[in-house]
């Protein structure tokens, strides 16, 4: 059976401690979901022999974010619909339970607290149905013919059939790697050299949390300069630690001199989840495609309009050479 | 012999680390060496393949000789070889005379042919550098003009390549109307033998490719590169076209 928490947290809460509580969360349950801006759905199925009954889970959650920094109210159900409605019903810092018949909870609640628009619910009350009992009670048919789909699915939450679940989100983690070198690196090739071990071990935790690297962050410390801060975006997203230091070497490239190099911190600022890729069954090799078009677009960076092109053969047999082909930029 | 096969495995497993770790190839047994270096040639499908064996990656090579001698009919070849494997190849072309049309009859795919026109020497040796340490690129090739048409690089000038190319996944072909003074690099010579005629007008030549005092290959060339014959190998031949 479904056991869904909602946490409901205080209005007044900063970003910080809506965040530090969603991960105080994520450490405690093994599926949290966010709702809102301070609004997390908890599914609890299968904790009961671990954390306890639904009841105890609800105050332990209490406690856990008043120690994050700010007091809550956690509303239990069956349905993610319902328990939000306890929470948002209830006052800070208790724990309510909608109880075995659910549709009878919501049945006395005004019309409002449904997902519909406010001119359905101004329709409603002109028709005399201003309780959710009562609107529960139109036939499912007659909603859909007259009001739509969206108040044909409110009025689904109305009796309580909500089959919406919890879509666990990932807590962020930092995946970063750092080292420091006794003696400065002066070359790029050094340097990537050096980085490989780096991008190893940050494949290595990506491909651990079944993500990818969209954005890449690296930082060189240097002697007697500033940090040269360096950010990269992988398209597509990989986790392949050569895909990761061929972007590095890329975002090396457009430096002339990298100074002496003492110190790198290599993180993957966005991560996405990762997925497969498809390569087309007669592509000779799409890997290098791949490399040799973020080659073209390098140099296109470097050099500007016009200067790397492909040919197209568009009249094989012009009288003039020249009209023989077209130059168009491999990289537009 | 247990021992003997429980070693040999030890040394499978720390061949294949170093791969994983410094990249495929990184550390090969000798036969797999030898056979891989076999691999890693590409070929022009010409008589150029017997006098020179291909043209192996991760090396540089030049073709030297006047203007029309055939180093460009030949090097388009080498394009398509390169091709064949699945990889791109990238053309600089710093004046910009590449003919998309021969490279078309030549066999090139063009969709697979970067061509990048970077005029200033430090643009073209900058982009050569990084066309070399990319790992999508079969063969860069560099051309560096003719005397009546010379590009602001010369082959001597190129020589910031020659240590990149040692570890790439490419071959680098330089181009060039004279031989590099101050840069060693294995050098082709190429040589027009004789003007072909037709109805009194030229229709194409014949020229010979040949490294120091060896065999000669021998071909005929069309102009823009509408036909190319291919004559096989031996000075003989190239006497007997000349006269």
């Amino acid at each position: 059976m479904n056991v869904i928490a909602v946490v409901r947290l205080d209005a007044g809460a900063t970003d910080a401690v809506v965040a530090s509580s969603l991960t105080a969360l994520c450490a405690m349950l093994p599926r949290v979901g966010v709702l809102d801006r301070g609004v997390f759905a908890c599914d609890l199925r299968g904790t009961r022999s671990l954390l306890g009954e639904p009841d105890q889970v609800g105050r332990r959650i209490l406690a856990t974010c008043r120690r994050a920094g700010t007091p809550c109210t956690v509303g239990i159900a069956s349905a993610s619909f319902v328990a939000r409605v306890v929470a948002d019903r209830s006052p800070l810092g208790e724990v309510h339970e909608a109880g075995a018949d659910e549709r009878a909870y919501l049945a006395p609640l005004p019309v409002a607290i449904l997902p519909l628009a406010a001119d359905v619910v101004e329709e409603l009350a002109l028709l005399g149905l201003r309780s959710v009992g009562a609107f529960a009670a139109l036939e499912r048919g007659a909603v859909l013919d007259r009001f739509g789909h969206a108040a044909a699915a409110a009025h689904a939450l109305a009796r309580g059939e909500d089959a919406a679940t919890v879509h666990g989100i990932v807590p962020r983690r930092r995946i970063r790697a750092r080292r420091r070198w006794d003696d400065p690196i002066l070359s790029k090739e050094q340097l990537l050299f050096a980085l490989r071990v780096t991008a190893d071990e940050i494949a290595r935790s990506l491909a651990a949390d079944g993500m990818a690297a969209l954005r890449l962050g690296l930082a060189l410390e240097r002697e007697a300069t500033p940090p040269l801060r360096l950010e990269r975006t992988l398209l597509p997203p990989t986790a392949d630690p050569a895909a990761l230091l061929r972007s590095l070497r890329w975002a090396l490239e457009e430096w002339r001199e990298l100074g002496r190099v003492v110190g790198a911190s290599l993180e993957a600022v966005e991560v996405e989840p990762l997925r497969g890729r498809q390569l087309g069954l007669f592509a000779p090799d799409g890997a290098r495609r791949e490399e040799a078009l973020a080659l073209a677009q390098h140099l296109r960076t470097r050099l500007g309009e016009g200067a790397v092109l492909r040919a197209r053969v568009v009249d094989p047999d012009a009288r003039l050479p020249e009209r023989e082909a077209e130059w168009d930029e491999v990289v537009a | 012999m247990a021992a003997s096969l429980a070693s040999r495995a030890d040394l499978d497993g720390a061949i294949e680390r170093i791969g994983r770790r410094f990249g495929t190839r990184a550390m090969l047994r000798g036969d797999a060496a030898e056979r891989q270096a076999s691999e890693r040639r590409f070929l022009t499908g010409t008589s150029f393949d017997r006098l020179a064996g291909g043209i192996r990656s991760g090396a540089p090579l030049a073709f030297v000789g006047q203007g029309s001698s055939g180093k460009l009919a030949l090097a388009l070849r080498a394009v398509a070889g390169a091709q064949c494997e699945g990889g791109h190849a990238l053309w600089l072309d710093p004046t910009g005379s590449l003919d998309a049309g021969a490279a078309d009859r030549a066999g090139v795919d063009l969709e697979r042919l970067i061509v990048v026109r970077a005029r200033a020497r430090e643009d073209v040796i900058r982009s050569a550098a990084a066309g070399l340490r990319s790992d999508g690129l079969r063969l860069v090739v560099v051309d560096t003009g003719c005397a009546l048409a010379p590009a602001e690089v010369t082959a001597d000038q190129l020589a910031p390549l020659v240590p990149l190319v040692r570890g790439s996944t490419a071959a680098l072909l330089v181009i060039a109307d004279r031989t590099p003074a101050r840069l060693a690099l294995p050098t082709y010579a190429f040589e027009r033998v004789a003007w072909q005629r037709r109805f009194e007008r030229t229709s194409g030549w014949s020229f010979s490719v040949s490294r120091g005092r060896r065999d000669a290959a021998i071909f005929q060339a069309g102009a823009l590169g509408r036909t190319f014959a291919d004559s096989g190998l031996g000075p003989e031949r190239a006497e007997g076209l000349a006269s």
